[in-house]
């Protein structure tokens, strides 16, 4: 039975569609995964099955069925009633969904007085159904505050609440995304198991297609309020055809397997204002098959297996696998000096002095470190958040002094910042940021010539020159970002945690852009990640570390296929992709 | 531009119109005593007329040309005020902000302990010091405002002070003058302007507060204060000896909040429009 359907649906602000002729169906006990990435207009799909559109969003045409009642007709109390009730959801942020100001089991009681639980039975019932979800004491649980709980116990509760009033469907928006490597899977197993036993539909929306093929029955994928590709979880990963769905697959770099080019989409996804003048396939502009067809119209729906359906012309369809381009390597050292040593430099953090002046307990945050990096050489340092990675970038930068220990850099060093929103002054244009460093020079060379030099370096367009960040996408952003610290070129390049938080097409982007620099110019690179595919497609060297101590440093294949310490082994067994019925519920 | 701007300028610059063109827009001199029109009515009541625009206050003295002329000691008061502040305020919250540490903590001390002085008990005190004089009611407002200034955009300073491109600019080689100059000033600057008429309108009120109780310029010249002092005196009898100095500070007050505000909003490339790309 069809539990949830879009039929040509279409949502517009003003003129602008939001999303174009979707169509979906999710039928009971099935999973269905929404996926693409930000602004894809997979969201905005969660928000229309709620009945949470902002002001000025409209359904023009299609209809929205839930359990064969049309929702777009009915009145906004009737919508609010099946909320919670018979549709529940799952948020991405499970710590800012509750709140902090009362017990978990105030808020569950509170859910289950709206599912009319007499008053007396709530908390039994409460502590029973976390009890399902497999936390430990349900009972103290109860008395618990939010903050109290971690990122995964707070997402264990939600997902109790969700099922508690027995749904018709879950709709679960990035519900692992907030969540740490090992936490994501137990919470997606957890979600398949109680589907299992309840016999709900669930949409699941997410930006990662690996997520999604091991979680869910179907995909659709999503591109610019389009959707381009759908059919059962397993062919349209394995098989994809639309260009996007294959450069998506493509992107991300892997831990196992030959080390690939990530494929090089120009630019990003457009955003909302942009939709408006993309009349065809809004993925056109970055095809590297398009026609003059599909970026006039968009393609119908071709089926190219029973269930698999794709929206791309049969000519153009596959063509993104021939379109990669030829592979940098990372860079190789070469001989001769240095360009940055570490020899036992440590980092101590003196305690904070109490009222009395009594000094508090100091923080090691780097101790014993040594570090050489190659001229031409990436080096990556990998590792947990509070390990002493970004602390190293700071000690390199002369940000910080070394309590002890030296740290000798006989060239230039600069650095990329991890936040490029606040790593460039809102009020300069990229001209004046890329040639930031020509200011404080004493005859400095002309900074327009200068400035065209570096958009060319980046891959940016000159049309950027006038803009000011806020005007820039993400991506453009970081290229600047990047392109401010090669005005005068260093020697060596230390980048902190450069790539998180960007789209994994953009990301790939600046991953290439990175070797290409390496190549050109024989920089070096210290990169610092949390990421460890993304340290293997870049560094030739990595270093793990573990409060504030290197433990292991190495070859990166060898690292990464035969670790020696114990914390690099739990690192990699953290981000294996096991399949999720291997997934062993916590204790 | 906003609304809010359009009318704000409208009003300033009505205002500025009327303290500079005074002399020739005043049907009288403010000053000259006429005992025998005292308390004459406004031009629209039944037994007004077109010599007083206004009427007269107790003394006989047009209040339509005090009024004009009035408006010049406010405003030279409120410009040179809110200047004086923003300067001595501005400059230490900077250095407080931006270097930190030490430096940071005397300043701020020094601010607590000049804010838990009453401001209006104050700024009496230093013109009784001072005495009477345009420029003495400027420097005791300027010494009792610094510290709002000093505290406001001390924390924006610090706010800015830990984003990254500052961090940026320092290791692109700027010095410490150029970094505040190119990266720190240009981020403050919309708050600075938005305080900056927020003074204004601040400066306007104390100055008619000290000329009230016949503390600021002295009695030969027109101010807003005065006028209010006479007026209270025989309100039952002329109300618009009292209601016209009231009105002309309202509006004064509302032409510098609405002008602060919209040019912060102008200024502030945040708050702009995204421009599609």
């Amino acid at each position: 039975m069809s539990i949830l359907s879009l039929e040509a649906l279409t949502l517009a602000a003003g003129p602008i569609q939001l999303l174009r002729d979707i169509s979906l169906t999710v039928r009971a006990g099935q999973t269905v995964g929404l996926v693409g990435e930000s602004g894809a207009g997979k969201s905005m799909i969660g928000r229309l099955v709620s009945g949470l559109l902002p002001p000025g969003f409209a359904v023009t045409s299609g209809r929205l069925r839930f359990e064969g009642a049309d929702l777009t007709h009915q009145p906004p109390a009737q919508r609010r009633s099946l909320l919670g009730r018979r549709i529940a959801f799952i948020p991405q942020e499970p710590l800012s969904a509750l709140d902090p100001v009362l017990t978990i089991g105030h808020q569950f009681a509170e859910h289950l007085s709206r599912l009319a639980v007499p008053a007396r039975e709530r908390p039994t019932h409460a502590a029973r159904w976390l009890e399902a979800v497999h936390l430990p004491d349900p009972a103290a649980m109860l008395r618990r505050y939010p903050h109290e709980l971690s990122g995964g116990q707070c997402q264990r509760v939600l997902i109790a609440m969700a099922f508690s009033s027995d749904p018709a469907l879950i709709v679960a928006d990035e519900p692992t995304t907030a969540l740490d490597v090992l936490t994501q899977g137990r919470i997606l197993f957890l979600l398949k198991e109680q589907q299992a036993r309840h016999g709900a539909a669930v949409l699941l929306i997410t930006h990662d297609l690996q997520m999604a093929a091991r979680v869910c029955d179907d995909v659709a994928v999503l591109y610019g309020g389009d959707m381009i590709e759908r059919g059962p979880a397993a062919t349209v990963l394995q098989h994809p055809i639309h260009p996007y769905t294959i450069s998506l697959r493509n992107s991300a770099p892997t831990l196992v397997g030959p080390r690939t080019t990530l494929p090089n989409l120009p630019d990003q996804m457009p955003g909302l204002a942009a939709l408006g003048s993309l009349s065809g396939c809004r993925f056109a502009p970055r095809c590297p098959a398009r026609n003059e067809a599909c970026a006039n119209a968009l393609p119908p729906w071709r089926f190219v297996g029973t269930d698999h359906a794709v929206r791309c012309a049969p000519s153009c369809a596959g063509a993104a696998s021939a379109a990669d381009l030829d592979t940098p390597l990372p860079g190789r050292p070469r001989e001769g000096r240095p360009v940055l040593e570490l020899s036992g430099v440590s980092l101590r953090y003196p305690g904070r002095r109490s009222l009395f002046g009594r000094p508090g307990r100091p923080v090691d945050a780097v101790c014993g470190v040594s570090l050489r990096v190659a001229p031409g050489e990436f080096v990556g340092i990998v590792g947990e958040s509070g390990s002493g990675k970004s602390s190293i970038a700071r000690l390199v930068m002369g940000l910080e002094r070394p309590t002890d220990g030296t740290i000798t850099l006989p060239g230039s060093a600069q650095i990329v910042f991890q936040d490029s929103h606040s790593a460039l002054n809102p009020r300069r244009t990229v001209l004046s940021l890329v040639t930031q460093a020509l200011e404080a020079a004493a005859n400095p060379p002309d900074r327009h010539a200068t400035a065209q030099r570096l958009l060319d370096d980046t891959g940016l367009p000159s049309a950027c020159l006038p803009r000011v960040p806020s005007q820039l996408s993400g991506g453009q952003r970081q290229r600047v970002n990047i392109a401010r610290s090669l005005c005068v070129l260093p020697n060596l390049l230390v980048a902190d945690e450069i790539v998180s938080g960007l789209d994994v097409s953009v990301q790939a982007q600046v991953l290439n852009l990175l070797l290409r620099l390496g190549r050109e110019h024989g920089t070096s690179l210290l990169f610092i990640s949390h990421d460890l595919a993304v340290v293997r497609y870049l560094c030739s060297r990595v270093a793990v570390m573990q409060r504030g101590e290197i433990v292991e440093t190495g070859d990166t294949e060898t690292v990464f296929s035969r670790p020696t310490h114990a914390y690099t082994r739990a690192l990699l067994e953290a981000v294996r992709p096991a399949p999720i019925e291997e997934m062993i519920p916590a204790a | 531009m906003t609304a809010k701007l359009t009318v704000g300028l409208v009003l300033l610059a009505a205002l500025v119109i009327a303290a500079l063109c005074a002399p020739l827009l005043a049907p009288h001199d403010p000053q000259v005593q006429d005992i025998l029109n005292a308390l004459a009515p406004p031009a629209w009541d039944a037994e007004g007329s077109m010599t007083h625009p206004l009427g007269t206050d107790g003394l006989g003295r047009d209040i339509l040309s005090q009024l004009l002329f009035g408006s010049r000691t406010a405003l030279t008061v409120a410009a040179a005020t809110a200047w004086g502040s923003m300067l001595l305020g501005g400059i230490l919250a900077i250095v407080a902000g931006y270097f930190g540490g030490r430096i940071d903590w005397g300043i701020t001390r020094m601010v607590d302990l000049w804010m838990s002085f009453p401001p209006v008990v104050f700024s009496l005190l230093l013109m009784v010091g001072l005495g009477t004089g345009l420029w003495h009611v400027v420097l005791a407002i300027v010494l009792v405002d610094w510290t709002r200034f000093c505290r406001v955009v001390r924390s924006e300073v610090i706010v800015v002070r830990r984003r990254d491109y500052v961090t940026a600019a320092r290791l692109l080689g700027f010095s410490h003058g150029r970094t505040i100059v190119r990266e720190i000033l240009p981020a403050t600057m919309p708050l600075l302007v938005t305080m900056f008429s927020l003074e204004m309108g601040v400066a306007v009120i104390v100055e008619a507060t000290l000329s009230f109780v016949g503390l600021s310029v002295g009695a030969d010249i027109p101010a807003w204060g005065t006028m209010i002092a006479d007026g209270r005196t025989a309100v039952h009898d002329a109300p618009w000896a009292l209601i016209a100095p009231v009105i002309a500070i309202f509006l004064a007050i509302l032409a510098f909040n609405l002008v602060g505000d919209g040019l912060r909003t102008a200024l502030d490339p945040r708050l702009r429009v995204r421009s599609a790309t």
